[in-house]
């Protein structure tokens, strides 16, 4: 097979370059002045490094610093609390639909698993309503609500697979002993399943840090805006120079980008679990 | 029927379609050249996979925006390199004007954002196939790109179709990269796009209502034709 591998090594290079070429521009665009950037031809390296832009964003006195340290303080909050909420009810729900016998049962668990067919936005103005009607909309009770009620299916789909998997013996011993269902649960299952806890906790907080239009509308002043909402914000006015936007951007993929190098198994695990069959 | 006597809607239906038509043919294209080439396991793979999922983590918005300092007319690294190779000759814009290079190049981050999941997804399927079927097809005389076109394809549809599905769910639905690479011009609006102006800006409640509806039974719809014509079981 030694004639395939050329083909190989350059579909491996195409891989990294597409990928990388654009967040090293923008990192590259982060680390220039406002006038180093307008230089033609572009300076594919910065020519003097400088972090001014991130302290323009991040520890000067003005409105726009404000609004990206809330922001960054309400997305951290926002993100936390959905991915805690999700995992400890998913976790409930699937242990039930994996392991307990009830009335409705079937039904309960496609229905679960149809509103993953529908696409989310369909909900946004009936969820806005909803959340209008009950004093919500731009508090944190309502956005995290609105991120749990979306990323809920597929968290219980994934811990679903998951826990079906692990052998019943263990958990049936452990209920011969007199442990109750609870105690099963959180003494058993939850250790076995952690794997499987770890990619859904990973993968809710991703999906919640890249959310954009349903905070746009549901949590759209500085009290709870999200930095993705403040930087698409601060794109909008137009006079902002490349170089503080491209910082801006390196602020919001940061934390992302981090996770998804460093447990990268996890959320390939996690995501193949949740789609195939 | 009045969402079709609106020229904003009208535009931006069509400019939808032409995110779906682009951005499901190129994923799924990327998808399938990147899983092959992840295939067969070497030294560093998983480094590259990490870093190939690496687009799939990140916002939407901040994808709009990196792109935004690669196409500008301004300063745009596109312009750079491209009148450093005496392509063109000045600076051009290019977002913005022409409507099908706007959607394209828009879509283009879409792309960026999608393909990851498209390429793990058709990658687990290569996986599933036995090594065995490819020896006895090479010691029948198949070349790679014969044993590429009449053993990896055929077995991996089902993987391809899930694939394909979830990007034609998310390239319907796009709305954080045209919002930021395009702002409120028709030029690259998309349908989700238009019903958030109608909806938050005009607060036209009603006429939000049909254009989401509109866009759930299209998403129906188009997944039920894709995966009538791309899936067929496959048995080993």
């Amino acid at each position: 097979m030694r004639r395939t591998h050329w083909g190989r090594w350059i579909g491996v290079a195409f891989i990294l370059l597409w990928t990388l070429i654009p967040i090293y521009w923008t990192i590259n665009t982060s680390l220039q002045t406002d006038a180093q950037v307008t230089s033609r031809p572009a300076n594919y390296l910065p020519p003097t490094p400088t972090l001014q832009n991130y302290a323009a964003l991040l520890t000067a006195d003005t409105d726009t610093a404000q609004a990206m340290r809330a922001s960054i303080m309400n997305i951290v909050i926002e993100c936390l609390a959905a991915t805690i909420v999700t995992v400890l009810l998913s976790t409930l729900a699937a242990y039930a639909f994996a392991r307990m016998r009830f009335r409705g049962r079937q039904v309960l668990f496609y229905a679960v698993l149809a509103t993953m067919a529908f696409p989310a936005y369909t909900t946004l103005i009936p969820i806005y309503k909803i959340m209008s009607w009950l004093g919500l909309v731009n508090t944190y009770t309502g956005i995290v609500l609105v991120y749990v009620s979306g990323f809920l299916p597929l968290a219980t789909w994934i811990l679903y697979n998951y826990m079906s998997s692990l052998p019943r013996s263990i958990e049936e011993a452990a209920t011969v002993d007199g442990a109750s269902r609870l105690k099963v649960l959180w003494h058993v299952v939850v250790p076995l399943a952690r794997p499987g806890i770890v990619s859904t906790a990973i993968i809710t907080f991703l999906f919640a840090w890249g959310q954009f239009l349903f905070p746009l509308v549901l949590s759209s002043d500085l009290s709870t805006e999200p930095l993705t909402v403040a930087i698409a914000a601060l794109q909008g006015r137009h006079t902002v120079p490349f170089s503080l936007m491209s910082a801006a951007g390196v602020l919001a993929i940061a934390i992302p980008a981090v996770i998804a190098l460093l447990l990268n198994r996890y959320i390939v695990s996690g995501l193949l679990a949740g789609s195939v069959k | 029927m009045r969402l079709f006597g609106d020229d904003a809607i009208t535009s931006s239906i069509g400019n939808t379609l032409l995110y779906v038509l682009i951005g499901v043919a190129l994923s799924t294209v990327l998808g399938i050249a990147f899983a092959v080439a992840l295939q067969r396991p070497f030294r560093g793979r998983s480094a590259v996979v990490a870093i190939l999922v690496l687009p799939w983590a990140l916002p939407g918005v901040v994808e709009g925006i990196i792109w935004v300092s690669i196409w500008d007319g301004n300063t745009g690294l596109l312009n750079s390199v491209l009148t450093s190779a005496h392509l063109i000759d000045h600076y051009q814009v290019f977002l913005g004007h022409n409507q099908l290079l706007t959607v394209f190049l828009t879509e283009i981050v879409q792309v960026w954002q999608i393909t990851p999941l498209s390429t793990l997804l058709i990658l687990a399927g290569l996986q599933n196939i036995p090594a065995e079927i490819y020896e006895s097809a090479s010691i029948d005389g198949a070349g790679p790109w014969g044993s590429f076109t009449r053993l990896t394809l055929p077995l991996v549809r089902p993987g391809i179709t899930v694939a394909m599905v979830q990007a034609v769910i998310a390239t319907l639905n796009v709305f954080d990269q045209p919002y930021v690479l395009n702002g409120a011009a028709a030029t690259g609006s998309s349908v989700t796009m238009q019903t958030y102006f109608v909806t938050f800006q005009n607060l036209d409640f009603g006429e939000g209502y049909a254009l989401s509806l509109l866009i759930t039974i299209a998403t129906l719809v188009i997944s039920f034709i894709v995966l009538k014509l791309v899936y067929r079981p496959v048995e080993f």
